[in-house]
């Protein structure tokens, strides 16, 4: 169900519809009512001083009443147009930009894992955050052809009333406009609009790739050199900014320059019509022009907006959902390709040993569904695991990695992202079992203490058993912890074990496990060593002690 | 209200505005002369004079030429002026986003959008409102000024209804503010909480909690489009409000002109207009109100700039880690920690302990989990809050250094990398490294073997997480690049987690040749680690 931006944007089009058709609706009575409003004020002096010359009788005959009341009119008319132009427009392009951020999010996690694991945290929030935004145009502008027709209409209306040649002068100098406003904005505003999106993105990423290194800043005297790198691009993007705005500078003088000279051939061609209708013509004219003034600006935002969507899609990167799945439930057995395929019943426990670096971690994430590459010779019950969805083979497991990959958040968050409806006191027994239950509730607020960015607040030994009592508390048949005790000391240690033990019996569950430290194989019925020397557990446990 | 930020932009930056606003008044003298062409051309017209309306629509195109340049010269340069203040802050906000110390430093996805998009959200600020500001004090004057040689009465009748959109502006401004700033917290927090989740992924993934997760994102981004939204409707109503007004007074002027024409006044005038100068007025009109309508556009950069203007000024004038001062030491130091106490804020505290490193020895930190090794060991440069006690290198007190950053070589759990090559990531430790020594260097590591590997080796390229390789092997290049650093101070931070037996073993003798001639500081579980130290403190 993964899809482009396009259908995202067709289907919030559908679903904002009524706010973007009220606000279409309300910028033509807005262009209608500012063109007819100037051409009235203007043909109401010049038929008064017309009147005024003509003598008393001509005067008493001047009907004032109905101009001035209808001036008043629309003013009051063009103000309120303008208001629910404007309101309608952002409410629908907002509610929609709220639905399309989480859906981007949604895609994120359905996509390619590997692409969204490649994705540096800066990059990632200038996409959502950034180029959503510059999509935001795609609902504005919405309203900015009916504008123009409806100014348009009215004022060839108006014009046509000095005669066919101002109506004609009027129609040639918008489709100039137009046109020219076209080509220009193509020349002038795609090309720098694209590169301020990119240039955005790029400063950002710099950016945060460097405060995510701000402890080792100070050692290496790094802080010069980022301020450098980070102030290029910024160059870079004030760069690209600078030529925006030289492109919308351009296209206000092209429509100054246009109006001026159409108003002048509008006068000209009104010079035999009677002079309260050429003034009608000539004011008319120029208001007529201004409600093109939507249209030109979303010829100049379409190169950021194309740009964003580009840079959006490449996200959008279809699922590799393909396969179909067993039932979810119970407990199946594993195969790994290991010494030509292993066999693991359910409720095995098993550790994987070999040396630093032959890839256990990257052989736990593609049982666990993390990778979708490289999945030859590994089975859930018999079925090859590239046959089965990702979301199946991720409710085999329970997963603590190796870096904690705490949210930002309090302990209750990170322990519900495992299991949404657990109470209290489930995750009290979970982080008892962890041995961080003291720790726990020896913090200001308990449960609902601020653990800080990843967990900066804590310790590297807690934020693993904090990461472990997570993946104790959901309920899969195979528990896969990778160096679940690093960092603890030996009688921490020596309790989490104990009370994994415990665990494990009470639950039936199977333990895949990967440790560097010999104290938690003592978990383990067996161990598949990953190079070819396959190494006993008894042995690996006499080397350590 | 004064801008939150001018203590922190150059000195001469508000007169800067003169440029473009001064472009801006030169719109207005635009629109007189367009106006005065447009009313002489119909007047010769109407008088059937086709030979005299030339110089008229010459007067005209003029007047557009002339605004077409203005508006351009305008932008341009409020742009420029916006561009360079950006800059100048943008460094400045970057260095103390970096500069946060560990434990009190928002997100980092927060302090990125502060460094990128409230320096940004200024950009109106700068280029638009101040300008426009100055403007609207000059440009009505001239405009009402220009009516005033033709009608006076209009020019009255202008005056008056400037007064209620003054109110308007002021009341608007005022309403709006907290709106806006509501608005740029809800974003803040939707950028950091989405870099968050991003980074989180690989565990919401094999928790299956993407739906719960990109709720909360949903949640996050529906905040964001209900202050935004809360902004804008004040911005609407004000200048909807505004345009009334303009439109009204348009329309009383144009009244009050034709019934002078028709001589129809109610009450005597001591003024009798003709069609040339009731439309010279006429068209006049809307420019007196034109500066303040585009003024009050710019509310929203105003709006925008003042709540950006706060956050940043919060972050410039919080607290930072010192920058590392004084000179570097040259021999390895005795170290001293005298009742040492760390407090964090949310009430973490580690300490009081005491201890000594002594010169050119190895001392290992030996405790239990959350006992605070790591940050004794960052409290040397800075990067952990000292609130009781001292440290004294070589009798230097750190309360009145800050920092020895400049003397310490730093080895952490998780070496953060910049974007760059892996022999870049190395010579941090000594630039200018020449690539053999650099290479040198890995090898003793044990990074080597492991980039031998790769077709590009010591020159492939990383990405700040480091994809690609293994903890391990980041771990080898934050050993690396201590090593290659001339510090006489060396700080280890578990140096051997996650190796297996024949590893650490391999590594310990590393530790043991990168210590010769350092004053030595390892914080580990590991008893061999321990083992091959000089001394070892056990905490608590």
């Amino acid at each position: 169900m993964t899809s482009s931006l396009k259908t995202l944007v067709a289907a919030q089009r559908r679903r904002q519809g009524r706010a973007l058709m009220l606000s279409a609706l309300a910028a033509a009575i807005l262009a209608l009512c500012a063109v007819l409003l100037m051409g009235l004020s203007g043909w109401f002096i010049a038929a008064a001083a017309a009147a005024g010359a003509g003598g008393k009788a001509a005067v008493m005959a001047f009907n004032y009443l109905l101009p001035s009341a209808g001036i008043r009119l629309l003013a009051i008319l063009r103000t309120g147009a303008r208001y629910g132009e404007r309101l309608a427009g952002h409410t629908a392009a907002l509610n929609a930009l709220a639905e399309i951020r989480p859906a981007l999010y949604r895609a994120l996690a359905q996509g390619r894992p590997e692409a969204a694991l490649a994705l540096s945290s800066g990059e990632a929030a200038a996409r959502l955050v950034q180029d959503v935004d510059a999509v935001e145009t795609l609902f504005v502008r919405l309203s900015a052809p009916w504008a123009a027709a409806a100014a348009l209409i009215a004022g060839l209306g108006l014009t046509l009333l000095a005669g066919p040649a101002p109506a004609l002068c009027l129609l040639a100098a918008m489709g100039l406009l137009l046109v020219l406003g076209k080509l220009l904005a193509q020349r002038v505003s795609t090309e720098p609009g694209r590169e301020v999106q990119g240039a955005a993105g790029e400063l950002k990423d710099s950016v945060a790739a460097y405060l995510a290194a701000s402890p080792d800043l100070v050692c290496y005297d790094l802080e010069d050199r980022a301020v450098a790198t980070v102030m290029a691009h910024d160059q870079r993007l004030g760069q690209a900014q600078g030529r925006v705005v030289d492109g919308e500078a351009l296209m206000a003088a092209l429509q100054a320059v246009v109006s001026g000279l159409a108003v002048a051939a509008v006068l000209l061609a009104a010079r035999d019509a009677a002079i309260p209708l050429a003034a009608l013509a000539a004011l008319s004219t120029v208001v007529a022009l201004e409600g093109a003034a939507g249209l030109l600006r979303a010829f100049e935002r379409a190169g950021a907006a194309a740009e964003a969507e580009r840079r959006l899609n490449m996200v959008l990167t279809p699922s590799p959902e393909s396969a179909r799945s067993p039932d979810p439930f119970g407990a199946r057995d594993l195969t790994l390709p290991i010494a030509g395929g292993v066999r693991l019943a359910p409720g095995a426990r098993a550790a994987l040993v070999g040396p630093s670096g032959c890839g256990k971690t990257q052989m736990l994430e593609r049982l666990i569904g993390l990778r979708t590459a490289g999945l030859e010779g590994f089975a859930i019950a018999g079925t090859p695991l590239a046959r089965l969805t990702p979301s199946f083979v991720r409710s085999q497991f329970a997963y603590a990695p190796q870096d904690a990959r705490l949210l930002t958040g309090s302990i209750a968050d990170n322990l519900r992202l495992a299991s949404p409806r657990a109470s209290e006191a489930e995750l009290w027994l979970a982080l008892a079992d962890a041995g961080l239950e003291d720790r726990v509730s020896a913090m200001a607020g308990g449960l609902d203490a601020w653990i800080g960015e990843g967990g900066a607040r804590l310790s590297g030994g807690e934020r693993r058993r904090l990461s472990l009592a997570r993946a104790l508390l959901r309920p899969s048949p195979w528990l896969v912890l990778d160096e679940p005790t690093e960092g603890l000391d030996g009688p921490t240690e020596a309790l989490v074990i104990a009370r994994l033990a415990q665990r494990l019996a009470r639950t039936g569950q199977g333990l895949l496990l990967v440790s560097h430290r010999p104290a938690p194989l003592a978990l383990c019925d067996e161990a598949l060593g990953l190079t070819d020397d396959a190494i006993s557990l008894d042995r690996l446990a006499a080397a350590a002690g | 209200m004064p801008f939150p930020l001018s203590a922190h932009l150059p000195a001469g930056s508000r007169l800067s505005r003169l440029g473009p606003g001064l472009f801006w008044v030169l719109d207005a003298a635009g629109a007189v002369v367009f106006a005065l062409g447009l009313a002489g051309a119909v007047t010769h017209l109407v008088a059937r004079d086709f030979g005299g309306p030339w110089p008229w629509l010459a007067a005209l195109i003029m007047g557009a030429m002339l605004r077409a340049f203005a508006n351009f010269a305008a932008t341009a340069a409020g742009a420029r002026r916006a561009r360079r203040l950006k800059g100048g802050l943008r460094e400045k906000v970057f260095r103390a986003a970096l500069r946060t110390p560990a434990g009190q430093a928002a997100p980092i996805g927060e302090r990125a959008a502060a460094v990128v998009d409230e320096v940004e959200a200024l950009d109106g600020w700068f280029a638009r409102f101040e300008p426009l500001g100055l403007a609207a004090r000059i440009s009505p004057v001239l405009v009402l000024a220009a009516i005033a040689l033709a009608s006076p009465i209009s020019a009255l009748i202008l005056v008056g209804a400037l007064i209620p959109f003054a109110l308007i502006m002021a009341l608007a401004g005022m309403m709006a503010a907290d709106a806006a700033r509501a608005q740029f917290e809800a974003l803040g927090r939707l950028s950091g909480l989405f870099v968050d989740r991003v980074r989180a992924l690989p565990v919401v993934l094999a928790f299956q909690a993407e739906a719960a997760q990109a709720a909360q994102v949903e949640g996050a981004a529906r905040g964001v489009a209900r202050r935004t939204l809360a902004v804008l409707r004040f911005a609407f109503l004000s200048s909807a409000g505004l345009e009334f007004f303009a439109a009204l007074s348009v329309a009383l002027v144009a009244v009050y002109a034709g019934f002078n024409l028709l001589g129809l006044l109610p009450i005597p005038v001591p003024e009798q207009l003709d069609l040339g100068r009731a439309l010279f007025v006429l068209a006049l009109a809307p420019e007196v109100y034109l500066p303040l309508r585009r003024l009050a556009g710019a509310y929203h950069d105003k709006q925008a700039g003042q709540a950006a203007g706060e956050r940043l000024s919060r972050l410039l004038e919080g607290p930072a880690v010192p920058a590392p001062g004084g000179d570097g030491l040259a021999a390895p130091p005795h170290i001293a920690f005298e009742a040492v106490q760390l407090a964090y804020p949310g009430g973490a505290t580690v300490g009081p302990i005491s201890f000594t490193a002594p010169a050119g020895q190895v001392t290992a930190l030996l405790g239990a989990s959350g006992s605070g090794k790591t940050s004794l060991l960052s409290v040397l440069v800075g990067a952990a809050p000292l609130s009781a006690g001292e440290v004294r290198v070589d009798g230097r007190a750190l309360s009145s250094e800050g920092s020895f950053a400049r003397s310490v070589a730093w080895a952490g759990q998780t070496p953060t990398l910049a974007p760059g090559s892996v022999a870049d990531n190395i010579a941090l430790g000594r630039p200018g490294a020449s690539a053999q020594t650099v290479a040198a260097i890995a090898g003793k590591v044990g990074l080597g073997a492991a980039m031998a590997g790769r077709a590009e080796g010591l020159q492939t390229r990383l990405d700040e997480r480091g994809s690609g390789l293994s903890g391990g092997e980041r771990r080898r290049i934050g050993l690396a690049r201590a090593w290659l650093k001339p510090a006489p101070i060396l700080c280890l931070d578990e140096p051997t987690a996650d190796l297996d037996a024949k590893a650490e073993a391999e590594m310990i003798a590393v530790l043991a040749s990168m210590a010769r001639g350092r004053t030595v500081l390892i914080a580990t579980h590991s008893e061999k680690v321990a083992a091959m130290a000089d001394h070892v403190v056990r905490l608590p």
